[in-house]
């Protein structure tokens, strides 16, 4: 029993270990910063001197119009994006797991491929065929995806291209996990593919459409890398565009590292209430 | 489904979000654990001197250097350009106890940079320097009048033109800014897709260098305040005047240096470059193609007086923290001040530097023919004996960020230029207040 527990302990080590340094540690330090600011004095030549605020921090972030324009900016990204998205990605694996499709192992290749692209290589390339003069998609659309306007579904075009194929495979393996018998059933009762795809397997893979829901909702509120890459290509990105922005501006540019951690907690706890809920949802919807 | 699938895309988007801390934060560590146990010195007995840069070059400087001499032997890492990272990595490094000796800096970040308390009083060590150096890079290292750097380079604003078609279509090179309007309206007219130059919104460091030239510099120190003015009479009048020609249509307002701006001056879209004297290498580099086209003048003024602004330009701060700041300082001196290190240079660029002497021995060894008209080194020597006195201050780098912030709605018609600056000048007072600084609204008195 003893000799048991032992083992048990040594194979869990090194997660502990690497949760404990790389997760835990760092979560507890950005929580003490945001406690704290550098207040400065004078001509602020001197240093700053570390003192306690308490909620201070968290205050000004939240009554900070930029901080609340940039929630703004996430909600509607993610009110179009998140739809559209998993959409387009349950429509594609439909297709693929449907009969009709030839070739499906290079079809799924090049659904996923986007995905291997770097975030980074992915946006400038996207940035350089939005830039007027330079790409051909302001003069092919009729309006400039770079403007204030256009900016939005810009990136919505961005992450979209990313992260589609990555779901397809997703709903794919889902839809393969569907039981042999049931489609068989379906089909004997004369059911034709349109209507097995809508009301046998769209609502067998729902428990898999909630978990992508729920990725897809946080990798909207943490948008950063396309917007931060767009930012050299246009003004419309400002430099607190979306909550992360807003973190990397007041740590990195303004070196204000209280109101960075502080924002950084408030954008982590969102997260992780907005994942409760949905996870909630799903479970309550699938009983 | 797997959930360690989903897992991923969770800790990829993290990991991008990330990516500008990781990056300090993996520079820093990798420091920490060499400088842990390094000893300053080589193993041949030289005391050994580590620095942080990213100016173009500083290798082969340091090369240079390395083996001219057998005392002291500089370890360059080069870094992020400091908005791109780079002030971040050494603030984070300054706060951590392990800064290297010297770090780049730019004459706009550094009262920014000194509020983190890392950086070295040299006053008496560069005392006997200052006389040599073109006063525009002496103000800008000694804010407060003590000595806090030591210039690198001046980067005096003027004008780069197309004479080839201003000449072919007779217009005359702008003196003031209402010739400038003129100018801009005759390239126009000359070709309805072409525009003088472009005037980008989303730069806030050039907006300020054209403040600059208007004589109300957006900081001052008042004894022992910050008195910030900016939304001054000259920079209001800068706004205003800027408003005018985005609004009438006669400059384009995209960034500039990108690959968009390259093609557009490629194309013959534009005509000419508000710009610094570090854009003489941007030109040879983009544009290599249209050596004999191009000519420099002084910037336009406002009333004839002569003026202009700088954008940019590069110091080296000391760290308090170092041990070798004896042999960083005879490295630097060096650095700024010997004619060698022009010659090395001018092999792969165009230096400017702030210190006298070794600038006319860079005018001598420019040798390059892409420029037309006066010789490109005097009419920008010229220019750099025009700065105006100008502090930047303790927020300049994020207040730059509200400047670009605030104009991106300026093409859309939603705010007006000098609207914007009053607007920067708000967000600038609450929060140096915010932090605990004295401040002054307005001018000094």
């Amino acid at each position: 029993m003893r000799r048991r527990r032992g083992a048990g302990f040594t194979l869990v080590l090194p997660f502990a270990v690497l949760l404990v340094l790389t997760v835990l540690v760092p979560v507890l330090y950005t929580v003490y910063l945001s406690l704290f600011t550098d207040r400065l004095s004078g001509l602020g030549f001197d240093g700053p001197r570390q003192v306690f605020v308490g909620m201070g921090n968290y205050l000004s972030v939240l009554v900070d119009r930029a901080f609340g324009q940039s929630v703004l900016t996430v909600a509607l990204y993610a009110l179009v994006q998140v739809p559209v998205m998993l959409v387009l990605a349950l429509v594609l694996a439909l297709l693929l797991d449907s009969a009709v499709v030839r070739l499906r192992q290079v079809w799924t290749l090049a659904l996923f491929l986007p995905y291997a692209v770097p975030v980074v290589i992915g946006g400038l390339i996207w940035a350089y065929l939005y830039s007027p003069g330079v790409g051909p998609l302001a003069s092919l659309l009729g309006f400039d995806p770079l403007s204030g306007r256009g900016i939005l579904p810009a990136v919505v075009n961005i992450a979209t291209w990313q992260w589609v194929g990555y779901n397809v495979v997703i709903f794919y393996t889902a839809l393969r996990a569907v039981p042999k018998e049931i489609l068989e059933a379906a089909r004997a009762d004369g059911a034709g593919p349109v209507r097995t795809a809508l009301t046998i397997k769209v609502p067998l893979v729902r428990p898999t459409a909630f978990v992508a829901l729920v990725f897809t909702v946080i990798g909207s509120l943490q948008l950063f890398t396309e917007p931060l890459v767009l930012r050299s290509f246009t003004g419309a990105v400002t430099s607190t565009w979306t909550p992360s922005l807003y973190v990397y501006e007041s740590a990195f540019i303004t070196n204000d590292y209280g109101r960075a951690a502080a924002a950084s907690v408030l954008l982590a706890v969102v997260s992780a209430v907005l994942s409760a809920l949905v996870m909630r949802l799903s479970t309550r919807r699938y009983r | 489904m797997d959930p360690t699938m989903g897992e991923k895309t969770v800790l990829s988007r993290r990991t991008a979000l990330r990516a500008g801390a990781a990056l300090a934060a993996g520079a820093l560590l990798a420091d920490g654990l060499l400088g842990g146990c390094a000893t300053s010195a080589a193993a041949d007995g030289r005391t050994v001197v580590r620095i942080w840069s990213w100016l173009t070059g500083m290798d082969s400087y340091i090369a240079a250097f390395n083996a001219a001499q057998r005392h002291v032997h500089v370890e360059l890492s080069v870094i992020s350009s400091g908005l791109k990272g780079g002030y971040a990595q050494e603030v984070n490094a300054i706060k951590a106890h392990n800064a290297p000796d010297i770090m780049h800096v730019e004459y706009q970040a550094l009262p920014q940079l000194l509020l983190s308390g890392g950086f070295r009083e040299i006053t008496a060590d560069l005392a006997d320097l200052g006389p040599g150096y073109t006063p525009a890079a002496w103000r800008a290292v000694r804010p407060d009048g003590r000595t806090w750097a030591v210039p690198m380079d001046v980067a005096p604003m003027v004008f780069y033109y197309r004479k080839d078609l201003f000449d072919a279509h007779g217009i005359p090179v702008p003196v003031t800014w209402q010739d400038f309007r003129a100018a801009a309206e005759a390239v126009r007219a000359a070709d309805p897709t072409a525009r003088i130059t472009t005037f980008p919104l989303n730069d806030g460091s050039f907006f300020a260098g054209m403040c600059w030239q208007a004589g109300d510099p957006w900081w001052r120190i008042d004894h022992d305040a910050w008195a910030v003015d900016i939304s001054g009479p000259g920079t209001v009048r800068t706004a205003e005047q800027w408003q005018r020609f985005i609004a009438d249509d006669l400059v384009a307002t995209d960034p500039t240096g990108d690959q968009g701006w390259i093609a557009s001056i490629h194309n013959g879209r534009l005509w000419g470059l508000l710009g610094a004297s570090w854009n003489v290498g941007t030109f040879a580099k983009s544009v290599p193609n249209d050596t004999g086209r191009w000519a420099v003048a002084t910037m336009p003024t406002w009333d004839g007086r002569p003026a202009n602004g700088m954008q940019g330009g590069s110091a080296f701060a000391i760290s308090k923290q170092s041990r070798v700041a004896e042999a960083a300082l005879t490295f630097l001196r060096w650095l700024s001040t010997d004619p060698a290190v022009v010659r090395v240079g001018s092999a792969f660029t165009a230096p400017f530097p702030a210190f006298d002497a070794s600038r006319a021995v860079a005018r001598d060894v420019y040798a390059s023919k892409f420029f037309l008209g006066p010789p490109v080194y005097q009419v920008l020597d010229e220019a750099a004996r025009r700065v105006p006195d100008w502090t930047w201050g303790p927020t300049a780098l994020g207040s730059f960020s509200v400047v670009a912030d605030t104009f991106s709605d300026v093409r859309s018609g939603h705010t007006t230029m000098p609207d914007a600056v009053r607007a920067v000048q708000a967000r600038a007072v609450a929060d140096m207040r915010g932090r605990g600084l004295s401040v002054v609204e307005g001018g000094a008195r």
